[in-house]
Parts: structure tokens; C-alpha cells; sequence
């Protein structure tokens, strides 16, 4: 080891990254691009959805009164709905059709006279179901509006049959007024579903997707830098000169790796301020899990670096790490959670390196699991990573030989 | 003392042969030139000294001693590409090779004097002829005894050829040896002490450049220039260079009136005619048939 080359290396490669202006582009616009695009999809906790209804209302006191209350929900402020009125259905199916409007409200026409006279009152809401996702939500926002609309008419209902209730009723039975309202309660409205929300358990989307961040650094920057920088100095002659000299390959290797290390840090704090600065809330890794961070690191260096010097060939480089890259990022739990990915691509996550080391950091700094726990699965992401190096190491060495 | 001693060297790249058993020696002190056309072996042979590259036999001799990693740190080598890092500075390129061979700090001073160069520039804005001296720089960091230049002054312009030599002579001066490739007969004549001519891996003659042209006997050179026709009528053996042409021949005062008239006959129009001494592309044609570029 000669730590004057490595010092050498590490401070040239540093310089030549901040002076190159596609590096700067992968190593910080793009994560910053990714931090933005996944926070503002799906990260940010409970951001307002307005939902788009066409309404086909024959013009009765209480469809009016529905549409009205509709017309004004708001949540922080913002409408629940945006409502248009239909003459009639078909003129309402179209636009449905269309996209124009998620989903349909028919009143029929003896909605007002039921309801009026006690009886259930029949409203049919047409879906588009093309889009699953799209349909659970509207669908669930809708249901959720009528089901508040329904209590507040059964508590109207209530008072009113609580009026035609004859006072001696009370005496004779040894019953209040109120233990009769629990009754009626109880029997329109048998189970109670009652909503909290906890705060940090689950940790908020926004953290998940920082280290979804991080993940992705390990799956392109840093898979792709020290490969193509190698690949880079074979093509310009400089690695010939470089082992032509007392450096030995060792020296040449760390020195590399470091200055890889090092900029993948500094883009990794970037992300982490940017998503701070953003969305208000990030995640700073404890030292266990920069530990996790730098040996998954150390994984995808070597994996680079090894399918760089078997391909010789900057090219075919990128494409072979895209290629496996992109379904990785989907597939190894890396922006989408294991728990909603289908079953078989669960084991992906679970034994590829990267989609175990991101668990790991997730499961330490997200959700507090002690260190402890998590001692076997960050053994399996170090013995990756020094297989791996020792790979790297050999296709490196291999490499030089065959260079003429 | 020699400073390079290389017998029987061959080398191949995959089937093709390269190197076919080249002999050499290079004296100490002296600047020694490897001329030869493109492809005839010369990196191969500067490459196997200066980078390491593996050979498949022969012996190689650094002072009398087998060539290493440690001999090889005698060599500086100024290859024909340039290494420096284009997004650093002179300065910054010096420190970094310095590191890699643990030169000393105040030698980068000393080489940036020396060579009048721009040290805040980055290297991609240098000339052609400052990235050359950038180049020759990083090879004297360490101080070596022998230089090794590979086509040192392709594409330069003349001025910075010039200026060139003078760096090489200097360094010859203070007691160097230098051994540099090229294609450039001039350079050769001009430069070298001996000369080494080289062609498709074997090298076909040595000695110093008087002694080469002796190898043409009392043969003159004629040249003629202008737009030529009809040279297929020519009896004598000659080489076409641009819009000129050397023949070479015994007796010019009576070869000359007879070329000239065959040449005009198939109209040609003459503009030039010279008779000169040989050079040693004229010895190149003679030992191979063919011309140096
Ligand atoms: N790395 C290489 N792989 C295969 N062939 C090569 C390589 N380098 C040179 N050659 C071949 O070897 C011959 C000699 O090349 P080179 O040593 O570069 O000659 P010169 O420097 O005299 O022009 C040429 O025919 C060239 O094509
Ligand atoms: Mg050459």
C-alpha cells in the first residue's frame, strides 16, 4: 500500500467529478429528480384529492340539499369534489366515458318522495373501473361522503321517531330517553368503525422514499462510476501508465473506491437536505446505518467494476447495469414496499444485496428495530460485498493483463 | 556502458507477429532514433520497455540489468497520446503523476520553469506543442537516465518541432540517453546519432546516418516537381511524394536529359529539378521498395 498514490488518485478523480458536468448532472440533478418525483407522488402524508362528480339531479328538495353539502366539503381547505350537473344520464355516461368526470350521481326520480316518507332512498353511482387504483379511491372518497350523509339523516330520523315515542313507555319498561336513542343507534348502525392516526410507527412516506434514494444511488451512480472511470482510463492510455508505475493495483482500486465513496456521500446528504427542505421532513441515517450504506456501496462498486472490466466496454457497461438495474428498481423493494409487491418477486427484495441492505437501513433507522436484530441480515449484504470485491478485484487484474 | 541492450525480441498479438526477433543496442549519452514506417513495430517495441507489455521472447538489458519494475524506473517515456487529465491543470497533472512515482514536490517547479509552461491551465486548452511538453514533463518527474519519446512531433507545426529538437538535445547534453520513434526521416537525420531502420517488426539496418546513405553507394538523388505524367516510362527507380518525385540514380548528368524527356514527351510540366545527396528515406526505398509514409 502506498498511501501517496492513493492520496493522488483519490484527489484527481475528485477534481475531474466536480469539473465534469455529466457526473454533477447523475450524481445530483437526477437523484434530486428522483427525490421530487417519489415524494410528490406518493410521500407527502395526505395530500388533498379533489374528486370530479357529474350529477343527474331531477331537482327534489333533498337532492338538492345533497349536492349543495357536496359542492362544499372541504379538507384543509381545499374542495372535495368538483361538481357538474347532467340533464340526464346518458349526457353523464359520456363524460364519464371521457374522463371528464370520475364517477356519476343519479338521483332517480322518487329519491325525494321516499326519503320524504320514511323510506330508503336509492342514489346509483356509475365507475369508471379501468384504472383500479383510480376506482378505489373515488369509489372509497364517495362511499364515505354518502355513508356521512345517511348518519346525519338517521340522527334527523331518530329525533323524529323519538316524538311519536309515548311518555308512560318510559315508566313501564324503567327506560331513559337516552338508553332508547342507543337502541335506535345501535340497530341502524351495529358496528362503529372509529378513525386515529399514529404518527412515526410506520415512519412517513417521505422517509421511506429518502432511502428509496439512497437505493437508487447504489443501483445506477454508483454501479456505473467506477466501472466507466476505469473504463475511461484504459481508453485513454492513462491506465497503462498508471501500472507502468510503482502503483500497485491495490493502491489504484482504493483510491477509486474512495473518491467514489466520497461522492456518493456528498449526493446522498444533497438528497437528504433536499427532501428537508421540500417536504419538510427527511431522514438522517444513524451510524449503523451509514454502515449499511458504505458496505452496499462497496457491493455495487465492485458489481460495476467487475461487469465493466468483462465487457471492456463503456457501452455495453451502461446498458448490462440499466438492464439489470431497472426492473431491480422495482422489483428489490427499492421505491415500491415489499409488502405491496406481488409474491414473486418478494424473494428479489429479500436475497439481492441491494433490496436487503435497503430493508436492513429501513427496518434500523425507520422503524427503530435494535441493532441487534439486524446483526444476520447485515452480515448477508458484508459477505455480498466482499464476495463481490474479491470478483471485482479479479476481473480488474484480469483486465490489465489482457490490455495491449 | 550500453543503456539499452535488447536481443532477439519478438512479440505477438494474437496471430499476428509484431516484433519478428529485433536486435538493438543504445549507447549511453546518445540519442538514438527507431525510423520506420506506420505499422513496422515501434510502439510495440517503445511500449514493451516503457509500459511493461508483455513479449513473448527475448532479452532486454537496462544498464546490464534485466528489465523490472524497478529498471523501468530509469525510463521516462513521453508516449505519442497525450496522458494528461484534461479537466486538470499542468500543475495539477504534475502533482498527481508525482504521486504516482513519489516524486518530489519541487521538481514540478523546477520542470514548469523549464518548459515555460502555463501551470494554471487546464491541459484540454493547451497547443499541441505545450500538451507535448506537458507530456515530456510527467516523464522527467523522476529524474530518468534513459528518455523514451514515441513520434514526438507528429502533428506539431515546424516552429514547435524546432523548438522541440532543441528540448531533446539539451537532454542529450546534460548526459541522457534518448531513444525516440518516428516516421519523419528529417527528424532522424537531424536529431539522431545512429539510427535504427525498422520495418514490419525487424529492423533492416543501423548506424549513423552518414553511414546509412553510404549504404546507396554513389548514387544521387534527382527530383523533379510539377504536374508529372508518363512515369511508368522512367528506367530508373524512383518514389512518388505529393507532386514530386526521387529517382534515384549513378550518373545524374546523363540520366537527367533522359528523364526530363520522357516525362515531357507524356505531358508533363516541369517545374522544379534538383539534384541532391541522398537522404534517408532514399535509403528506406532502396531497402524496402517502398517509401517511408
Ligand atoms: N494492441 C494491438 N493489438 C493488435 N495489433 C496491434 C496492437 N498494437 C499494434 N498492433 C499492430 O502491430 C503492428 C505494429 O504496430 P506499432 O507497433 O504501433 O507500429 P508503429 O508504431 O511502428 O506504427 C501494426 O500492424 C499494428 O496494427
Ligand atoms: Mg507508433
Amino acid at each position: 500500500m502506498n498511501p501517496r498514490a492513493i492520496k493522488g488518485i483519490l484527489i484527481k478523480d475528485l477534481k475531474e467529478v466536480r469539473r465534469e458536468k455529466m457526473v454533477v448532472f447523475w450524481v445530483f440533478v437526477f437523484p434530486l429528480m428522483w427525490v421530487t418525483l417519489m415524494g410528490g407522488l406518493w410521500g407527502s402524508p395526505g395530500s388533498p384529492v379533489t374528486v370530479d362528480v357529474g350529477i343527474v339531479n331531477p331537482g327534489g328538495n333533498f337532492s338538492t340539499l345533497i349536492t349543495g353539502v357536496m359542492e362544499n366539503v372541504t379538507i384543509n381547505g381545499t374542495h372535495l369534489f368538483d361538481v357538474r350537473e347532467f340533464p340526464d344520464v346518458s349526457s353523464g355516461l359520456e363524460a364519464l366515458k371521457r374522463g371528464s368526470v370520475n364517477a356519476l350521481i343519479l338521483f332517480p326520480k322518487d329519491f325525494d318522495a321516499n326519503i320524504s316518507s320514511g323510506l330508503q332512498g336509492k342514489v346509483v353511482v356509475y365507475f369508471d373501473r379501468t384504472d383500479p387504483q383510480d376506482y378505489q379511491i373515488v369509489s372509497s372518497i364517495i362511499r364515505s361522503f354518502f355513508s356521512g350523509v345517511g348518519r346525519e339523516f338517521r340522527e334527523r330520523k331518530m329525533e323524529m321517531m323519538m316524538a311519536y315515542i309515548p311518555g308512560e313507555y318510559f315508566e313501564t319498561y324503567n327506560l331513559s330517553e337516552e338508553r332508547i336513542r342507543e337502541y335506535f343507534l345501535a340497530s341502524a348502525e351495529p358496528i362503529a368503525l372509529e378513525e386515529r392516526s399514529v404518527r412515526g410507527e410506520k415512519g412517513e412516506g417521505i422517509r421511506f422514499y429518502v432511502t428509496g434514494f439512497i437505493g437508487i444511488q447504489f443501483l445506477f451512480a454508483t454501479m456505473l462510476s467506477i466501472g466507466s472511470s476505469v473504463l475511461e482510463e484504459i481508453n485513454k492510455g492513462t491506465l497503462r501508465r498508471i501500472a507502468a508505475s510503482p502503483t500497485t493495483p491495490w493502491d489504484f482500486l482504493i483510491g477509486k473506491s474512495l473518491s467514489t465513496l466520497i461522492t456518493i456521500t456528498v449526493s446522498i446528504l444533497v438528497g437528504i437536505a433536499y427532501a428537508r427542505l421540500v417536504f419538510g421532513s427527511t431522514l438522517f441515517p444513524s451510524p449503523f446505518g451509514w454502515l449499511i450504506i458504505f458496505t452496499a456501496a462497496v457491493f455495487s462498486m465492485s458489481l460495476g467494476l467487475a461487469i465493466a472490466m468483462l465487457t471492456r466496454s463503456e457501452r455495453s457497461t451502461t446498458a448490462i447495469v440499466n438492464l439489470v438495474s431497472m426492473p431491480l428498481l422495482f422489483l428489490a423493494g427499492i421505491v415500491i414496499p415489499a409488502s405491496i409487491m406481488p409474491e414473486w418477486a418478494r424473494p428479489i427484495a429479500h436475497y439481492f444485496p441491494l433490496g436487503r441492505a435497503l430493508k436492513v437501513l429501513r427496518l434500523s433507522d425507520i422503524y427503530g428495530r435494535p441493532t441487534g436484530e439486524l446483526m444476520g441480515d447485515f452480515t448477508y449484504v458484508l459477505i455480498w460485498s466482499v464476495v463481490m470485491a474479491v470478483l471485482a478485484v479479479a476481473s480488474y487484474a484480469w483486465a490489465i493483463k489482457r490490455m495491449e | 556502458m550500453m543503456a539499452l541492450r535488447i536481443k532477439g525480441l519478438r512479440k505477438r498479438y494474437g496471430d499476428f507477429e509484431a516484433l519478428k526477433g529485433v536486435d538493438l543496442e543504445v549507447r549511453e549519452g546518445e540519442i538514438f532514433a527507431l525510423l520506420g514506417p506506420n505499422g513496422a513495430g515501434k510502439t510495440t517495441l517503445i511500449r514493451i520497455l516503457a509500459e511493461g507489455l508483455a513479449y513473448d521472447s527475448g532479452e532486454i538489458k537496462v544498464f546490464g540489468k534485466e528489465l523490472s519494475r524497478e529498471t523501468r524506473r530509469l525510463i521516462g517515456y513521453v508516449p505519442q497520446e497525450s496522458i494528461a487529465y484534461d479537466l486538470l491543470t499542468v500543475r495539477e497533472n504534475l502533482e498527481f503523476y508525482a504521486d504516482l512515482y513519489n516524486a518530489s514536490r519541487e521538481r514540478i517547479g523546477e520542470l514548469i520553469e523549464l518548459f515555460s509552461l502555463p501551470e494554471k491551465k487546464k491541459a484540454k486548452e493547451l497547443s499541441g506543442g505545450f500538451k507535448r511538453r506537458l507530456n515530456l514533463a510527467i516523464a522527467l518527474l523522476y529524474d530518468p537516465k534513459i528518455l523514451i519519446l514515441d513520434e514526438p512531433t507528429t502533428g506539431l507545426d515546424v516552429p514547435s518541432r524546432r523548438e522541440f529538437w532543441e528540448i531533446i538535445r539539451n537532454f542529450r547534453n546534460e548526459g541522457k540517453t534518448v531513444l525516440l520513434a518516428t516516421h519523419y526521416m528529417e527528424e532522424a537525420e537531424e536529431l539522431a546519432d545512429r539510427v535504427a531502420v525498422m520495418n514490419e517488426g525487424k529492423v533492416i539496418a543501423t548506424g549513423t546516418p552518414g553511414e546509412l546513405k553510404h549504404l546507396i553507394g554513389e548514387e544521387s538523388i534527382i527530383t523533379i516537381r510539377g504536374l508529372l505524367k508518363g512515369l511508368e516510362g522512367i528506367g530508373y527507380p524512383f518514389v512518388e511524394r505529393g507532386s514530386e518525385i526521387r529517382v534515384r540514380v549513378r550518373n545524374p548528368r546523363e540520366a537527367l536529359p533522359e528523364i526530363v524527356e520522357i516525362l515531357v514527351k507524356a505531358g508533363s510540366s516541369v517545374k522544379e529539378i534538383k539534384i541532391e545527396e541522398p537522404t534517408l528515406e532514399d535509403v528506406f526505398v532502396k531497402l524496402t521498395g517502398r517509401g517511408l509514409e
